[in-house]
């Protein structure tokens, strides 16, 4: 305790934590919260229910914290992951089998993307039933929206990259779909595929989609929910 | 003052049809315009390849004395069922489900209890009988039938030329 009140008192914590230690009136708690990037998510002032776990069921931050372990797990992936044919195949086996603890990195990474899915939809739920989509918030339901499509899109094109039969034919039915897209299916198909058919092109567009471009517009559109969250007045 | 002359300029008496904050502010946008449109342009014809490894869309089988009557060929490069019946004609399908794309594979005694459903698609279950006539959905619509034609004792199966009923069979 009194080391810790010794570190609280130098220059270096001062110079990181703008808030002055220890807190004792209702302006340090606020200052707390205001000085401090990761939790002026919250207003200065919260609503004591809005912080309840029965409240939100923190479903917001269970996707956010399992974006965060996709995004360690999945770099690390990269590491031992070639976009190729047929080194992609070659590189999950390898994971599995050979590298150390590839397996556990891997499963992780799975299971998260499959638990982030409903998280980000029984958020959704909860966001709905609040009836928290109502004015002033319609703007954020829409980032909501395009955030679900986005993870869903992540699952997609990550769903290629073990490139098995699973992946292969999932795939083949996707672009399939994206066919039917009035006046600019084919296009859209041929684009998405690089080709007619899956092949060396399909997995790098795939690899750069999932590992670049998905997870930048996440990041990015990610930090603007949560802005708007509190540009809104707080939770409802 | 200067604010004031701005003021006068903007009010609407006073402004002359063009003048040179209106000339250069369109000359910007334009050429802004401009560029971003050819960006997305060029992009966009970047983003399709020109080269694209695919295999050949003719390929042959045979000679014809060697395919038994009532049997058939299947060429997983092409994905093709070539196909002899018992009368001794030759007709060729795709073997690409019509759904959404998945291999069909050819069941020579029928599946799931109808003898008629000799090709089946794993994917989400779509049967055909041997003509690649529709059974069962999902499917809208029967296989393609690709031209046939004799070459030298040889059959040539063209995989572009996606042909009829009547003009799928191959009489010998
Ligand atoms: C920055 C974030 C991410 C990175 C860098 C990343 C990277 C990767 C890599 C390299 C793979 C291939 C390795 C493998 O197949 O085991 C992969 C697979 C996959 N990713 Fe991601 N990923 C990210 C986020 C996500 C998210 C948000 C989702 C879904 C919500 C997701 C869903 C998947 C799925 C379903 C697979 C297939 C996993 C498997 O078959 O084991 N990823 N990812
Ligand atoms: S792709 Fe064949 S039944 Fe759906």
């Amino acid at each position: 305790m009194k080391f810790f009140y010794w570190i609280s008192q130098t220059k270096i914590w001062e110079s990181v934590f703008r808030t002055k230690l220890p807190i004792s009136t209702n302006l340090d708690r606020a200052l707390v919260i205001f000085n401090s990037l990761s939790l002026h998510i919250h207003p200065i002032k919260v609503r004591e229910r809005a912080i309840k776990f029965t409240y939100t069921f923190y479903l917001g931050m269970i996707s956010f914290f399992l974006f965060l372990v996709l995004t360690i797990t999945g770099i690390l992936l990269m590491l031992y992951y070639q976009p190729a044919i047929p080194n992609a195949y070659e590189n999950m086996k390898d994971l599995k089998y050979v590298v150390s603890n590839g397996n556990f990195l891997r499963n992780m990474h799975r299971w998260s993307a499959h638990l982030m899915v409903i998280s980000v939809f029984l958020h959704m739920l909860r966001v709905f039933f609040k009836g928290a989509y109502r004015p002033p918030r319609q703007f954020n339901w829409i980032v909501g929206v395009v955030l679900l499509i986005i993870t869903l899109l992540l699952s997609y094109t990550g769903y290629l990259l073990p490139y098995d039969q699973l992946s292969y034919w999932a795939v083949t039915v996707g672009a399939n779909i994206a066919r039917y897209v009035p006046l600019i299916g084919e296009e859209l198909s041929f684009l998405l595929l690089g080709g007619n058919n899956i092949g060396e092109y399909t997995l790098v567009r795939f690899y750069v989609l999932h590992c670049v471009i998905l997870p930048a517009f996440m990041v990015m559109l990610i930090a603007f929910h949560f802005w708007r969250i509190r540009k809104d007045g707080g939770l409802l | 003052m200067n604010d004031d002359k701005i003021n006068e300029n903007n009010s609407e008496e006073n402004v002359p049809k063009i003048c040179r904050r209106k000339f250069l502010n369109t000359m910007g946008n334009t050429a802004t315009g401009i560029v971003l449109l050819g960006g997305l342009g060029v992009t966009l014809d970047f983003l399709k390849p020109n080269v694209i490894l695919e295999i050949p869309k003719e390929f042959k089988v045979g000679p014809i004395d060697s395919i038994q009557p009532n049997s058939v060929i299947y060429e997983p490069e092409q994905k093709a069922f070539v196909v002899r019946d018992e009368q001794g004609s030759f007709y060729a399908l795709s073997a690409v489900c019509t759904h959404l794309g998945c291999t069909t594979k050819w069941n020579a005694s029928g599946i799931g209890g109808n003898p008629k459903a000799i090709i089946s698609c794993p994917c989400h279950g779509s049967l055909f009988n041997k003509k690649g006539e529709l059974i069962q959905g999902p499917a809208q619509r029967g296989l393609d039938k690709f031209r046939l034609r004799l070459e030298d004792n040889q059959l040539v199966v063209n995989t572009s030329e996606i042909v009829s009923d009547e003009e799928m069979i191959l009489k010998t």
